[in-house]
């Protein structure tokens, strides 16, 4: 378990939003279909994606993903950083792809 | 956006052909299709599919009906997912005067239960125009999703940018305004030349290529 904010020191992510630094994730879920993060994606999850709008921090809210990791060098549209303040969900960037992310936040957080 | 108030409004801005196609759903289309003929446009009626690979579709038709046993068949293929109107919006069903006559509590954002390739195919089966929607945007487009433009029988291609900054494979090229508010009524539009009118005229000018827009 970690919150988001030592997350995103520790693996150097770009912050667009951290509305709640606290807010602790404890697994991930890697994927750019918004409808398999809504079928499948546990709560208290960081989502690795590469999908850079509104429309996926409505998904991670209903879900409750506490932070978002945007990859490949996306940047979110203004009103994705906005909704992100709205909801509470860290939105976060890196330039590395969704693998190299995926395994190393499993490694910070713990998961082997 | 009442369906009335679309229909008027789109009359005012001298737009002769309109198509309302909310996601997933043509509950929609009897008050718009009312609201055309009293204002004196021509309603096409159709809804915009999202598939399984999350890519968006316009399928038009030329009646109401077929629209609607259209929209029920891709509701009944919908994930089965509460909405959520705090996150997604109200998904209100009105009637011509704007009053609501209920509201979906099926989400209808949700991709149908069909691939991009067999939608194209069942939208033709039923007698309709299958158009991917705005293949140059960066999300929900086969351009984005697919990484290509598959080769199938596309009646046409919608594009937002004009000329179009993706491959569009000599297909016919629409422009629409993607109006989910009011204001955005006519933003983008196209010109079409046909010999018919209404719904056969436009499946000829697709069909000729004899399409053209603002500016070009």
């Amino acid at each position: 378990m970690m919150n988001v904010k030592e997350l995103s020191t520790k693996l150097e992510y770009t912050v667009f939003a951290l509305p709640d630094p606290a807010a602790q994730v404890v697994n991930g879920y890697t994927s750019d279909l918004l409808s398999d993060v809504m079928g499948n994606a546990a709560e208290d999850s960081v989502l690795i994606t590469i999908q850079a709008h509104r429309n996926t921090i409505a998904v991670a809210s209903l879900i409750g993903i506490k932070a978002i990791v945007l990859c490949n060098g996306r940047t979110p549209s203004p009103d994705m950083v906005v909704a992100a303040e709205q909801e509470t969900v860290a939105l976060l960037g890196t330039a590395e792809n969704q693998f190299t992310t995926s395994y190393r936040i499993a490694a910070a957080l713990g998961i082997s | 956006m009442l369906p009335a108030v679309l229909a008027m409004e789109a009359a005012d801005k001298g737009i002769d052909m309109l198509a309302l196609t909310d996601h997933n759903s043509g509950r929609n289309l009897p008050a718009f299709a009312e609201a055309c003929e009293i204002v004196g446009i021509t309603g096409i009626f159709g809804l915009e599919v999202t598939t399984l690979e999350e890519i968006h579709v316009l399928t038009l038709f030329e009646t109401v009906r077929e629209a609607l046993e259209f929209g029920q068949w891709i509701e009944s293929i919908l994930p089965r997912v509460h909405n959520s109107a705090r996150l997604f919006g109200n998904q209100f069903v009105c009637d011509l005067r704007g009053a609501i006559i209920e509201e979906a509590d099926l989400f209808l954002y949700g991709p149908a239960d069909i691939t991009f390739d067999a939608l194209i195919d069942q939208t033709l089966v039923h007698g309709g125009l299958a158009i991917p929607a705005h293949i140059d945007r960066p999300a929900n487009s086969v351009t984005a999703n697919l990484g290509f433009l598959p080769e199938l029988p596309y009646s046409a291609v919608e594009s937002i940018a004009m000329p179009p900054t993706v491959e569009t494979l000599g297909y016919t090229v629409t422009q629409g305004s993607d109006a989910h508010y009011i204001e955005h009524i006519g933003r983008r539009r196209c010109f079409i030349e046909s010999a018919s009118d209404g719904f056969s005229g436009l499946r000829s000018a697709l069909t000729a290529g004899t399409v053209s827009y603002l500016g070009f």
